[in-house]
């Protein structure tokens, strides 16, 4: 399918100022807690307080008043007492196994906030306590030193391509290094919220701060024993999300619809920053461990990568991260043999799960580290060693998908290359002699990031759009956007409306995006994945097409006489008579003559995509976004402080829908990427985060930014218009890996554990210091 | 519980509210005068999603008491900036420069900003920062931010603000 020419739009390609963004400068975004609900109580969630037992009683402590607060324990559970995610072995109440600290072991409602708490603190759980495993330490000692059974996988998948003997055969020289990194907390600044309201019918109305309408309306069916139309989902402004806001909203939603649905009135619940940083998911920790077979000249032979993740205590989303996880850590090089073993294990800590990049940071944090360690090895510099084995147009991934279409690999390594003059640079790295007090450093990265779910998720999910030429409130027609994306900062209210106006070729001041109501909008798959802008878009500019040509043979044939009729830049003009009426004179007289006007769409990946999900062999994904960073840092030599001075990086988004947008996600996504690599450290002390509240948790403020400079190089997507890829996800991707190759650069020892803080770069000169004594 | 009576202007208006003293000053306005403009992020300080100004100096409203706030004090939220020139030249130019994406941190951003403003200092990249290092915000990288201020600042009304 051809894509159009940059020049047939009107809209798609401008920095149009964000359509949401009024009511956000005024302070009139209504976030979950801003929602007027009259008569809401106030849900509160009991605890485990020990990471694994056995629950053998639940006290409710006779002075304490219950007939004042409304309690939810299993047996008060309409229908199934589980979380209908991956695996189906969390309960939404925990009834026996305690799996961690923290785990619900009942629900109270009541009219105050303090009540509620009051009622919580008077529940007692009887908790037999069993051993532990909390940490991704713990797990790979037993899974490397032979205590397999301790453990518990929730989810393993190899990658096989080739023979990897064969490929360590025919090497030079082979290169193993080891990598890790801890939880991440998605840190959005608006905490969890939802409210349940109960229906007269039956049912149950939830709004709140979520990612996924349709995630948790039919994961919510067995639970509350209801139909899915007797679920409603609506999204309230969001206040960040970051994968955070993907699966997790379904317990809190869970708990409120469970309380309301018992004590029959509107039930809110609103995590404090304490509660949501313990309570909520977290990137997964992981292990990798990098094996390169490598030719004299630079030549990639084998890669063999173990890759383990940290699950938490049940299995969620798990798999898929792990999916995601271990299809980039190979991607981006030429490999004839290729083999990657990846699992997740279960702690006793609370479930790990979605967050930007969704496996990928992980991965390429290891590659990029990797990659350096390789050509290091071989006497090549890290810019020669990635130019001579980054994919062509023609090569295959690791999978054996055909890079098929023009993409920005190896385009963006060249270019950045260029731009921050790595090479002249890299000659000024200190190797572990300060100038003027401070070590200096450079590094790099490169990286793809597949765009849109995995494998042939896109064709079994079949994403809908719908649009509806209806009255505004303003009197005016105009058409709605019904798709179950959402708004969380990210512009989808904005871009939508910019995608839509070009296919209908009309001002884009008659076309909106609300937020979606599963009442009113069909299941365009949840937000996430990179796929918005790409899937949703396209699928959104194929029903505007649609819609376009149903109004111009409605003009046609009651208001051209039959004439041929075609509709651009607002006005639909008569082929042999010339005259023109504009689009608002149309739409308004089909809205008089037939009604309102729904047009449905739905995405269909070529079938040119072939996929097999059990031996992971084929196109893995429907397309790739490219990234290149080059960041250059200065380590103060007394302090060991790290700054990040200059990030210099060019990104293949395919086409940008609205430049100000993508650059806002990619310095956005940058930041948060740096706080990843050298900041944000949480561990687990007794079964919990121990950097539990804002005042522990550190990222990045206005301070610690460093220079961007930020390009963007455009290689449309090819099946659908308007040819976006990804850009939410990727900027995460690159930065830690390439700041981990400065810190070699300045210092000349390698930090291989995230985040890199002064502690461990005063450990890694330390260890160098007794080697070169005792050497 | 014991009530005291406040009276403040809030955003130009008198305005009186009966309240338990250390109620936080972040719940009155947002519950007792339904000001949900002014939001919590943290509830201890760190991350200044609930800046209000108070007498031309800006505060977190959930470390204020209520009761530490003396009758007669100036209260500037963000839904006061529209009464000013200062206050829609800022809230523009946020818009323009595309540094609201969630938009949660933006109300105590923009009072962090225009607090700066008024106050005519000394006008740079660092000193933009330093007045923001108390506002998290964790989708935007604070550049365009730092843009929207810079642009604001070019345009400053001579009229507006200086220390109160």
């Amino acid at each position: 399918m051809a894509v159009k020419e940059r020049s047939a739009y009107r809209n798609v390609g401008q920095g149009i100022v964000r359509l949401d963004g009024e009511e956000k400068v005024k302070g009139l975004a209504q976030y979950a807690d801003d929602v007027p609900v009259p008569d809401a109580w106030y849900g509160e969630v009991v605890r485990s307080p020990v990471a694994r037992g056995r629950l053998r009683a639940l006290h409710l402590d006779p002075s304490f008043d219950f007939d004042r607060v409304c309690v939810v324990t299993p047996k008060d559970i309409p229908g199934k007492n589980i979380v209908d995610l991956m695996g189906q072995d969390m309960p939404f109440i925990a009834f026996d196994d305690i799996q961690y600290r923290g785990e619900p072991v009942a629900l109270v409602a009541a009219p105050t906030r303090e009540l509620a708490r009051e009622a919580a603190a008077h529940i007692k759980p009887e908790i037999e306590k069993l051993p532990s495993i909390e940490t991704i330490r713990e797990v790979v000692d037993k899974y490397l030193n032979g205590h397999p059974d301790d453990l518990h996988e929730m989810a393993a998948q190899t990658i096989v391509k080739g023979n990897i003997s064969d490929g360590f055969a025919a090497a030079d020289k082979i290169v193993v290094g080891e990598y890790w990194a801890g939880h991440q907390e998605q840190l959005y600044i608006e905490p969890q919220g939802m409210v349940a309201i109960p229906e007269d019918d039956g049912g149950v109305f939830i709004q709140g701060s979520l990612q996924c309408p349709y995630y948790i309306a039919p994961e919510l069916i067995v639970t509350l024993n209801l139909p899915l139309e007797k679920i409603r989902v609506k999204q309230t402004a969001v206040g960040g999300a970051f994968g955070g806001k993907e699966e997790f909203p379904t317990l809190i939603a869970g708990y409120c619809a469970l309380l309301a649905l018992k004590c029959r009135k509107p039930v809110k619940i609103i995590y404090d920053r304490h509660q949501d940083i313990l309570y909520t998911t977290k990137r997964h920790p992981v292990w990798t461990r990098q094996r390169t077979g490598v030719k004299k000249d630079g030549t990639i032979t084998a890669m063999e990568v173990d890759f383990v993740l940290d699950g938490g205590a049940y299995t969620t989303l798990s798999p898929v991260v792990l999916y995601r996880g271990i299809l980039h850590t190979t991607l981006g090089y030429r490999c004839p043999h290729v083999f990657v073993n990846g699992k997740v294990f279960r702690t006793n800590t609370f479930p790990n799960g979605a967050f930007r990049g969704f496996g990928a940071p992980q991965a390429i944090w290891g590659l990029e580290s990797h990659m350096d360690e390789v050509a290091a090895a071989i006497g090549m510099d890290p810019e020669e060693f990635r130019l001579k084995n980054a994919l062509h147009l023609g090569d295959a991934t690791g999978t054996g998908q055909i890079i098929s279409e023009p993409m920005g690999t190896p385009d963006v390594l060249i270019k950045t290359l260029e731009q921050s003059r790595f090479s002249d640079k890299r000659a000024l790295n200190t190797r572990g002699r300060p100038r003027d007090g401070k070590y200096h450093g450079i590094g790099l990265s490169f990286f793809g990031h597949g765009s849109g779910f995995t494998g042939d998720g896109e064709s079994r999910l079949k994403s809908k759009a719908a649009l509806d030429l209806e009255y505004f409130e303003n009197g005016k027609a105009g058409v709605n956007i019904r798709i179950s994306s959402t708004e969380m900062g990210q512009g989808t209210m904005t871009i939508m409306p910019q995608i839509c106006a070009d296919g209908l070729r009309i001002k884009i001041d008659q076309v909106r995006c609300p937020f979606p109501d599963t009442k009113y909008v069909p299941d365009s798959g949840p937000t996430v994945a990179s796929r918005t802008a790409m899937v949703v878009g396209g699928t959104v500019f194929g029903a505007a097409e649609k819609m376009r040509k149903a109004l111009e043979e409605f003009a046609s044939s009651s208001l051209f006489g039959g004439e041929i009729v075609e509709l651009d830049e607002d006005q639909f003009t008569g082929a042999i008579s010339g005259k023109s009426r504009s689009f608002q004179e149309v739409a308004t007289a089909y809205l008089k003559q037939h009604g309102n006007l729904r047009v449905y769409n739905q995405f269909k990946l070529p079938d040119t995509i072939k996929w097999n999900q059990k031996t992971f062999e084929g196109d893995a994904y429907p397309s790739y976004s490219w990234g290149c960073n080059v960041a250059e840092i200065e380590i103060d030599a007394l302090t060991l402080e790290l700054k990040t001075t200059k990030v210099t990086c060019y990104f293949d988004i395919g086409r940008l829908i609205n430049p100000v947008l993508a650059k806002g996600q990619v310095e956005g996504g940058l930041i948060q990427a740096l706080g990843y690599a050298v900041m944000e450290k949480m561990d687990i002390k007794d079964g919990l985060y121990d950097a539990s509240r804002m005042q522990t948790y550190v990222v990045p403020t206005a301070l610690d930014i460093p220079d961007f400079d930020i390009h963007f190089i455009e290689y449309p997507y090819g099946h659908v218009a308007p040819g976006a890829k990804g850009v939410g996800e990727m900027p995460m991707d690159g930065l830690a890996p390439a700041i981990a190759n400065a810190v070699v650069g300045a210092l000349g020892v390698r930090i291989n554990d995230l985040p890199i803080t002064p502690e461990k770069i005063f450990r890694a000169l330390e260890s160098r210091r007794e080697m070169a004594i005792t050497a | 519980m014991k009530k005291i009576t406040r009276t403040w202007i809030i955003n130009g208006e008198s305005r009186s509210v009966e309240t338990p003293p250390a109620r936080r000053l972040l719940d009155v306005l947002r519950e007792n005068l339904d000001l949900k403009g002014t939001k919590e992020g943290c509830g201890e300080g760190e991350c200044g999603a609930c800046t209000v100004m108070i007498n031309g100096e800006i505060a977190v409203s959930c470390l204020l008491a209520a009761g530490q706030v003396k009758d007669g004090a100036e209260i500037l939220t963000v839904e006061g900036l529209e009464r000013t020139e200062g206050g829609r030249l800022v809230q523009k130019s946020y818009l323009d420069k595309g540094a609201a994406q969630c938009g949660f941190c933006i109300p105590g951003m923009l009072v962090s900003t225009y607090a700066f403003l008024r106050k005519h200092p000394e006008i740079n990249e660092e000193t933009i920062k330093d007045a923001h290092a108390g506002n998290i915000c964790r989708c935007t990288g604070y550049v365009k931010i730092i843009e929207a201020v810079q642009a604001a600042a070019e345009r400053w009304p001579a009229n507006e603000g200086g220390p109160s």
